[in-house]
């Protein structure tokens, strides 16, 4: 592979080498710096964001790193911490995985294994990728109808069940077309030879084409999450809380699951909008203290991406060997 | 080997997702949709929970709290009060009072509260007609407690030295609705004297408006001190300019506010107070003089734009739920009202005060 790209580049440069008669590509070089500049303006955008956003997140970590972790949301920047925030984030993030990780994948490997190609698939299709780029308010409105108000009864009204699936759906789109494509990817030959074996098609379909198409659809799957993971539009709307949260210390799962919660992105949110007064013990302001919680939810769609590539490449590996 | 494992992993997350759904609908079989803290039985609402179970002794040793759960909304000016009443609360009990306080806004509070979705709610203005309505309409019945005064401070950069003082009509020919396009603090002039203003001589200076949009409490309230009445003279409508920039977020205010030199503002005077060294608070005169917002000018009602902050409370849930009356008590309570200062907010006189803790009690009675 190495061997032939190596020599397809020297030709190549040789016939450019003959065609300009040894002239410089002034052209060619413009367009390659302009792509260098961008890449490097963005890049760089990205690297002065994030330096301003931890230099300034630094000192809360310094001052109170456990308290920070450990304690929920209040309108003293000496006590208020992320503990809520984290919680509430998790919830959401293990409602996505266990909704809508089966739901979509298996609605992918239908579209892309099972139904039949025509009409209807198509539309169903396009439906699916339109849904994909729906705003999330719009599903926060339909989170806010249906389990809010309509479904009360199992939801507990504003809750984080109510949060969990109306993310859950929001994601699910974006899940279906990531499976899809990865199994799109999956060389027809495999399946021909499964069937050849004397293979059926789901022993085929669950044999070889998902283990085939399993790091694509992780990818996606992971992307999906850290996607729920950053929303805060239908979080506002299903009626996550931005003052202070409080629970009966006795509290079930259940109850903490059908009470009032709230999120990561809305407590950034909810302290951006806070007085800046600086703490009388630790001299820091809520703006210090929104720096050190987008880092908090930064660090956690991080750890998940990288469990996602891990896990891609342990997949990969199994797949080569 | 691989294919078994994987099929394992397969069945236990569809068997997971069964059970997550089965528990859920059991739940919401046995618990029908009632108000939090539902577990406690109702009692006579007399003396706040008194006689509940799960009580703890205050520092004073004369109050007691009932435990359960607690939901405050309304106005994202009275929260921070809220919020302390409530820590101090979760204090006291050890957690078992739980209260959770949002901050959406006065009128979404009211929506809310009308529907019954809270228990409290807080207004940075009284409840209006139709609000009361609402609430009505819905059987919420509920009383009105003033918790706070609050300063309305209008405010511009420490560099403008040419702006002192303003009157309600300088205000309305700056900011009311027949100023749309003025891009000049003497454009209004005219306006100004028309209405009789003493300040009809503003300078010639850029005019850079910050305040918060329709939805904020401080909004309605500035119409209300200063745009209503000259409105109401000249027959437009009780509005402001929409030619200027809103933003719910107070520090953007300060920050637009700090950002110009001859830039104008309003801001609730806690926010001010913050963020003192970065704006010049411009005197009210309503007659008697130049009056500039501080702590004693609101406190003693000499100062022109400043409010009362109140807190309404389910009378129903009140009576049903004994943590909310603990809730209330604590409000009104020495050390509960302590918190309005910590927040930023001027206390009620003695008499007020009083006058508070009355209606409160002959709500429940």
């Amino acid at each position: 592979m190495a061997l032939t790209s190596s020599i397809t580049t020297s030709s190549a440069n040789v016939v450019r080498a003959a065609l300009t008669q040894g002239k410089r590509d002034i052209k060619g070089i413009a367009f390659a710096a302009s792509l260098l500049l961008c890449l490097l303006a963005s890049l760089g955008m990205l690297t002065i964001l994030m330096w301003d956003v931890i230099a300034t997140a630094l000192p809360v970590f310094d001052k109170r790193s456990s308290g920070f972790l450990n304690n929920g949301m209040s309108n003293d920047p000496d006590k208020a911490g992320v503990a809520d925030g984290i919680w509430g984030s998790l919830m959401i993030a293990a409602f996505v995985v266990i909704l809508a990780f089966p739901v979509g994948i298996a609605a992918g490997v239908y579209l892309e294994e099972y139904a039949k190609p025509g009409k209807l698939t198509n539309f169903i299709q396009l439906a699916i990728r339109n849904l994909a780029g729906v705003p999330s308010v719009v599903y926060g409105i339909l989170g806010l109808v249906v389990f809010v108000q309509a479904l009360d009864g199992f939801t507990g009204g504003r809750s984080i069940i109510a949060a969990g699936i109306t993310l859950a759906i929001l994601v699910l789109p974006i899940i279906i077309i990531t499976t899809a494509e990865s199994i799109r990817a999956v060389p027809q030959g495999l399946r021909e030879a499964g069937y050849g074996v004397g293979g059926t098609q789901w022993e085929t379909t669950r044999d070889h084409v998902l283990p085939y198409a399993a790091p694509g659809i992780l990818t996606g799957t992971m992307l999906a999450v850290a996607r729920a993971m950053g929303e805060a539009a239908p979080l506002l709307l299903i009626g996550a809380i931005t003052g202070r949260l409080a629970t009966l210390p006795d509290a079930s799962l259940i109850d903490r699951l059908q009470g009032k919660f709230t999120a990561m992105p809305v407590v950034i949110f909810g302290w951006a909008n806070n007085a800046n007064t600086p703490g009388e013990l630790t001299g820091l302001t809520f703006e210090d203290l929104n720096a050190a919680a987008i880092v908090v939810l930064l660090g956690m769609v991080l750890v998940l991406n990288a469990a996602a590539i891990l896990l891609r490449n342990r997949f990969e590996r199994r797949r080569q060997a | 080997m691989n294919s078994k494992k994987r099929r394992v992993v397969l069945a236990s997350i569809v068997g997971l997702s069964l059970i997550a759904a089965a528990c859920g609908e059991d739940e919401g079989a046995q618990e029908p949709t009632t108000t939090p803290a539902a577990e406690q039985p109702t009692t006579t609402a007399g003396e706040g929970g008194g006689e509940e179970p799960t009580t703890t002794m205050a520092d004073g040793g004369e109050m007691e709290l009932a435990g359960g759960e607690v939901f405050v909304t309304g106005s994202s000016t009275v929260e921070p009060i809220s919020v302390l009443v409530s820590e101090l609360a979760g204090e006291m009990t050890g957690g078992q009072l739980a209260v959770t306080v949002e901050g959406p806004g006065t009128g979404d509070g009211f929506k809310k509260f009308c529907a019954g979705e809270a228990d409290v709610t807080g207004g940075s203005r009284a409840i209006k007609d139709e609000e009361a309505a609402t609430c009505a309409e819905n059987g919420v019945e509920f009383v009105e407690i003033e918790v706070a005064i609050d300063g309305l401070t209008v405010a511009t950069s420490p560099n403008n030295s040419a702006v002192e003082c303003l009157d309600t009509a300088a205000l309305y020919a700056l900011i009311g609705p027949e100023s749309e396009g003025f891009s000049n603090w003497s454009d209004a002039n005219t306006i100004a004297g028309e209405l009789g203003s003493a300040y009809a001589d503003l300078p010639d200076a850029p005019l850079v408006i910050t305040g918060p949009g329709p939805e904020s409490g401080t909004y309605d309230t500035f119409v209300e001190f200063a745009i209503a009445d000259h409105a109401e003279e000249r027959g437009t409508e009780e509005t402001t300019r929409v030619d200027y920039t809103q933003s719910p977020n107070d520090n953007l205010i300060v920050e637009g506010i700090e950002g110009n030199d001859t830039s104008l503002g309003w801001v609730g005077f806690a926010f001010y107070a913050a963020e003192a060294e970065k704006m010049k608070a411009i005197g009210i005169d309503t007659g008697d003089g130049c009056v500039v917002p501080t702590e004693e000018t609101i406190a003693d009602g000499s100062y022109g734009f400043s409010r009362s902050l109140y807190i309404y409370v389910n009378v129903q849930s009140a009576a049903e739920n004994p943590a909310v009356a603990s809730f209330v008590d604590l409000y009104l309570s020495d050390e509960g009202i302590a918190q309005v200062g910590e927040a930023g907010y001027v206390a009620l006189p003695a008499d007020r005060l009083e006058a508070s803790r009355d209606a409160w009690a002959s709500a429940l009675s």
